[in-house]
């Protein structure tokens, strides 16, 4: 009887301990494998994501993997066309023309033939555009949307935008994902999730947490009719999948296996296995995502201006470039992200000098150095590489460097309230340049690690915002960048190339150096 | 026994108090606002500060452990800063996952490394018993991460068996239960193998020999029987490890496991869902130790007659 039992239970433990085996099985299979449709593409997209989906609620997320995907269900009023310049490069999306009334009114005119994609096919109207507007500021893209006042309805496809002063950039806001236009009637109803709903050439088809997230082709979107090419025209994959492979070698072998059709930010190091693979395209450019070396100008002895140079001409930066992403990447001078508008880099600034960076020290008072300092960061790659190179560079001038590697969250709120002396930081940004001057350098902004004050620059970064008239504009915007990069709060390392790997026969992609891809038409040709 | 389980069960309560403070107490030693997290790059102090605000972080530590325990009384776990989900269905949504994978993984280990200690054991000191040794300092030395990858190279790149990784059919929990169950196997199987040595060397044993019993009867009924109670608690112990220790080989096989949701929660400074989810698992743990404890009670009456007595 007692061996019975005990082997019942024993059968009962193995039993529980496999109990998950069927509980979660409801979305095996689920995911896409992409089959043939006979139209000459593969039906699905399968895209492997370096980070997890986590929300996509437009307007209560930040991240660039939910956006990416929001991209393909929403759009917005504005497109932001990557690469462009002037006027160009801003263009119509949902909003077919805008005009400033005055320096504070726009008036924005609305296509007449857009729908949701919802049963009914609800028009988009003028009060949708409210109601997205007015909902973004009690939500967390209320710092995209800085300067609204209000939307007021002029009729059901003219709105008129107030704003609290002019401001070049605020149109360009209105390109951002999270304030892609929502159904206001899909919130009334009180329907579950109203964010699903939008107008884009794909919607939702099912996400899973952590295992995928999967979007179908709307058969009847709005702009069927859009010829192949355009902007607003409809997808053609009749699935998109993105799938996160939140480590690295394993998103780049899946590719390899098959089982995705483009590898996110592959690890450099792995790209000549990619590169190997008659079957894989690897795509490089010049990025947007910038390196930097910051100092907190609030703490002796980084206030000294001359001592910053000096550092600023010890830093290898070839090193730096080498040891970090093996020379993929871009050097440069300024403070400004690459490829953003008034981008300009012919200041001397301060080239590898390790005499020139003595003779500063020595000018700024440190002839024989004896500066003890730390240096913050974020562990892992590439911060590592960066911080230990550095140190070794610091050493030469008579600068110890203790390296302080924590995590992120740390990090960020050492930085914000001032406890770090150096540290290492990355900026990416590709469309709005009051995102780079005032965030990194304002008086008293939110990311001013740096915790620099200087009301000289804080009039320039106004004027750079406000100036009307282009030419006043872009040489407030030089006279800027020579200003920041003399007086040396941070010390520009490099700006990253933007990696992808990918089936060699995908098509229709858009890439965006700043990582925030179009993937609307993209499919893989057979 | 029924009090017994009763009272194992009640004392889940301080359990889930002490768990639930160590992890708000811990959380907010640890450097990192999760406000800052959460309003990006972007935002402005005083966005940041409305997001503190909203989120409580503003209230002093006991206020809002305070609060998070009354939100507990009524079943409600609190919500995620980051997905804004709710912290308990979202728990939920993973632990069939982490129970498919720890599963799979205790069986693989279990079929693999009792033989093996017991076959072991039976030949100390021979060639067999240090191949078997090195198996097993192999399995406990070797990363998680690593052998995971190597798995995929072989099994998936060069001979394209299983999937690279996610979460698909039953062929897509091969490596990753292989990659899990394989450190596992080494510590049963030394388990296994020193806990039958000093079996072996008892008068029973011998006593059962000199009644004529084969080998295979001494060693399997006599043996087996008497050993078990240690390997039952190894078993045991690494189920409840693999509940949240898997997170490696979540990562490295794209798993939608609770060991990669606690690892990305504790990044992001999301508290609720790392005290839930550290909530759950103790409880799940309590659980798992509840049965290894009876298991013990049909293994040894001695133990048994203990329970009923305490009980």
């Amino acid at each position: 009887m007692k061996k019975r039992l005990a082997l019942l239970l024993s059968v009962a433990m193995l039993a529980a301990s496999l109990a998950g085996c069927g509980g979660g099985s409801s979305s095996s299979g689920g995911s896409s494998d992409g089959g043939a449709t006979g139209s000459g593409h593969k039906e699905s997209l399968i895209i492997g994501t370096d980070a997890d989906i986590n929300n996509l609620d437009l307007q209560k997320q930040q991240d660039a993997t939910n956006n990416i995907i929001l991209k393909n269900t929403h759009q917005t009023l504005v497109f932001f066309n990557n690469g462009s310049q002037g006027d160009e490069r801003f263009g119509p999306c949902l909003a077919t023309s805008w005009e400033f009334k005055d320096d504070t009114h726009i008036e924005m005119k609305l296509r007449d033939d857009v729908h949701f994609n919802d049963e009914e096919k609800t028009p988009m109207t003028a009060e949708d555009v409210k109601f997205t507007l007015d909902m973004a500021m009690d939500n967390m893209a209320a710092s995209i949307l800085t300067g609204y006042v209000q939307c007021n309805v002029i009729d059901d496809y003219s709105i008129e935008i107030e704003i609290e002063s002019y401001n070049n950039e605020f149109i360009q806001s209105l390109s951002s994902v999270p304030l892609s236009i929502q159904s206001k009637k899909a919130y009334e109803s009180g329907v579950e999730d109203p964010y699903y709903i939008g107008t884009g050439p794909y919607k939702f088809d099912e996400w899973v947490e952590g295992e995928y997230c999967r979007l179908v082709k709307v058969e009847d979107y709005w702009g069927n009719d859009i010829p192949e090419g355009e902007n607003l025209a409809p997808g053609v994959a009749e699935v998109i999948e993105f799938r996160p492979y939140i480590e690295a070698s394993s998103r780049v072998m899946a590719l390899q296996a098959g089982e995705i059709d483009v590898c996110v930010n592959p690890p450099i190091n792995e790209l000549q296995y990619l590169e190997e693979d008659e079957n894989i395209t690897v795509y490089e450019q010049t990025g947007t995502r910038l390196f930097y070396f910051g100092f907190n100008v609030e703490k002796e002895p980084w206030n000294n201006e001359t001592l910053r140079q000096a550092v600023a001409c010890a830093i290898d930066r070839d090193a730096v470039l080498e040891a970090a992403v093996y020379g993929k990447g871009t050097l440069q001078t300024t403070i400004l992200n690459r490829g953003l508008w008034g981008f300009y880099d012919d200041m001397e600034g301060f080239d590898y000098d390790v005499e020139r960076a003595k003779s500063l020290m020595a000018e700024a008072g440190y002839a024989n150095g004896g500066i003890t300092t730390s240096l913050s960061y974020a562990s892992g790659s590439p911060y590592e590489q960066i911080a230990t190179i550095i140190q070794s560079n610091l050493k030469e001038i008579g600068i110890e460097v203790t390296l302080e590697p924590m995590e992120t969250a740390t990090l960020k709120s050492a930085c914000v309230d001032g406890s770090h002396e150096l540290f290492l930081w990355r900026w990416n940004e590709d469309s709005k340049v009051d995102f780079v001057y005032r965030d990194l350098y304002y008086t008293g902004s939110g990311s001013n690690y740096h915790h620099y004050s200087d009301p000289k620059a804080d009039e320039l970064i106004d004027t750079v915002a406000t100036e009307k008239d282009p030419e006043l504009r872009l040489a407030a915007a030089q006279e800027l960048q020579e200003y920041l990069v003399n007086a040396c709060p941070q010390v520009p390392l490099y700006i990253a190339n933007l990696v992808v790997a990918y089936n060699k026969n995908l098509q229709g992609q858009y890439f965006y150096g700043g990582g925030n891809h179009d993937w609307r038409h993209a499919y893989i040709a057979e | 026994m029924i009090r017994y389980i009763l009272k194992r069960l009640i004392m889940l309560i301080p359990v889930i108090l002490v768990t639930s403070f160590l992890i708000f107490w811990a959380m907010s030693l640890t450097g990192g606002d999760p406000a800052l997290m959460l309003a990006g790059d972007n935002a402005k102090p005083e966005q940041i500060e409305e997001i503190r605000e909203e989120l409580g972080l503003n209230d002093p530590f006991i206020v809002r452990y305070g609060n998070y325990m009354k939100g507990m009384l009524t079943g409600d776990m609190g919500q995620s800063y980051v997905t804004k989900r709710d912290v308990f269905k979202t728990f939920m949504e993973r632990l069939p996952n982490t129970l498919m994978l720890g599963g799979a993984a205790v069986f693989i280990a279990v079929v693999v490394s009792i033989p093996l200690g017991i076959y072991t054991a039976i030949h100390q000191n021979t060639w067999k018993d240090t191949a078997g040794m090195i198996f097993a300092l192999f399995g406990n030395s070797m990363p998680n991460f690593w052998l995971g990858l190597m798995l995929i190279i072989i099994f998936s790149l060069k001979l394209g068996l299983f999937p690279t990784g996610g979460k698909g059919g039953l062929d897509s929990l091969v490596l990753p239960a292989v990659t899990v169950g394989f450190g596992l196997a080494a510590l049963i199987t030394r388990t296994t193998r020193s806990s039958m040595l000093d079996v072996l060397r008892q008068d029973y044993m011998t006593t059962a020999r000199a009644k004529g019993c084969s080998e295979k009867q001494v060693i399997t009924v006599h043996g087996l029987k008497n050993a078990l109670i240690p390997i039952i608690t190894a078993i045991g112990l690494q189920m409840s490890l693999v509940i949240t220790g898997s997170v490696l080989a979540e990562t490295v096989f794209s798993w939608p496991g609770i060991g990669r949701l606690v690892y990305d929660s504790i990044s992001k400074r999301d508290t609720p869902m790392v005290t839930g989810s550290i909530i759950m698992c103790s409880i799940l743990m309590c659980i798992i130790n509840l049965v290894v404890d009876l298991i013990y009670a049909f293994f040894d009456p001695r133990i048994k007659a203990q329970y009923s007595k305490k009980g």
